[in-house]
């Protein structure tokens, strides 16, 4: 019974949010919400997220907002200063409106280029 | 047979609950004359005693702002700049100038969560999960556009007899889902009800 309400709940919420939805986020609250709670799949959602945000490119739909900046950032934390760049990158192209905060981290890569990554 | 009809009597029931409009109004005047294209996020201050609530809640909130058609800025992205230049708590991060965090991000807006309650309370063969916000968005120059409080309650109910209800609410205090509650929050007061705030430039509804 609970169970079952809380499908309804969630099939629901589902059902309003899809109506008008701009954007297909492939699960990115959720995928970022597991890293939080149990950090050792960190790697591995990043990796689902990595894949979504590329399906989506290939397929010619717009990325929603800050998933390849954050995609970015957790490349970053991961070692992978060069995924990190590009992503920043494309989150400044498609998304005028992060244009300060991706010119700060892409200042702040190249500054530290070719130094130890930061974990 | 008596699950799917449940099911479809608690959708209906809900989806009345999406399409019913808005009773009073809140006063939008200064969210529409500031028109705000990108809003930041930042990590609540955390007034419940479940430490990790505001990481967990900061994943539930870029999903309605974008979809209202706003920029929304990198959640895990602004929290590690934050993080950076040595704010780690929502308290602390919500005692900056407001024009100082929006300048640093290039934002128009800021949001502020403050979360009030966050718990799962056992009374007698139940367990009532709880959630409990304050929301604010302040513009870039430090003026407050809109503002909305939002309480959630749930109990899981059982109708298995006793045996049923104490397994249920003990299963339910082990592992209470907050997440659902809080999606349910933040749609209310940003998408549905009647603090329901104005459509951003990438809504289909303005272009």
């Amino acid at each position: 019974m609970k169970r079952i309400m809380i499908l309804a709940g969630l099939l629901a919420l589902t059902g309003c949010a899809t109506k008008s939805g701009l954007y297909e986020w492939g699960g990115y609250d959720a995928l970022l919400y597991q890293s939080y709670k149990e950090p050792a799949g960190a790697q591995k959602n990043m990796q689902t997220l990595a894949a979504h945000i590329e399906a989506l490119e290939k397929s010619g739909k717009r990325v929603a907002p800050g998933l390849h900046a954050d995609l970015g950032t957790m490349l970053l934390q991961a070692g992978d200063k060069a995924g990190a760049l590009s992503n920043f990158r494309r989150e400044r192209e498609l998304w005028p409106e992060s244009a300060v905060l991706m010119d700060a981290m892409i200042k702040n890569l190249d500054n530290t280029n070719l130094q130890g990554s930061r974990s | 047979m008596k699950r799917l009809g449940l099911i479809c009597t608690s959708l209906l029931v809900l989806l009345a609950g999406c399409a019913a409009p808005p009773v009073v109004k809140t006063d939008m005047s200064k969210f529409e004359a500031a028109k705000p294209r990108s809003i930041l996020v930042v990590p609540a201050t955390n007034k419940s005693v479940e430490v990790d609530a505001p990481n967990y809640l900061l994943t539930t909130l870029t999903v309605p702002l974008a979809e209202k058609g706003f920029y929304v800025f990198p959640v895990h992205t602004a929290k590690t700049v934050l993080e950076q230049e040595g704010l780690y708590e929502g308290e602390q991060i919500h005692k900056q100038p407001p024009e100082q965090l929006a300048k640093l991000f290039g934002a128009d807006a800021v949001l502020y969560v403050t979360i009030n309650q966050w718990d799962a309370k056992y009374v007698v063969l139940s367990t009532t999960v709880t959630v409990d916000f304050d929301y604010r968005l302040v513009g870039k120059d430090g003026t407050e556009l809109w503002r909305a409080n939002k309480r959630m309650q749930y109990t899981p109910q059982n109708n298995n007899g006793l045996l049923g209800a104490a397994i249920a609410a003990a299963i339910e205090r082990a592992k209470p889902n907050y997440i659902p509650l809080t999606q349910m929050a933040n749609n209310d007061v940003f998408v549905y009800g009647p603090t329901a705030i104005p459509n951003g430039p990438y809504s289909a509804k303005v272009q």
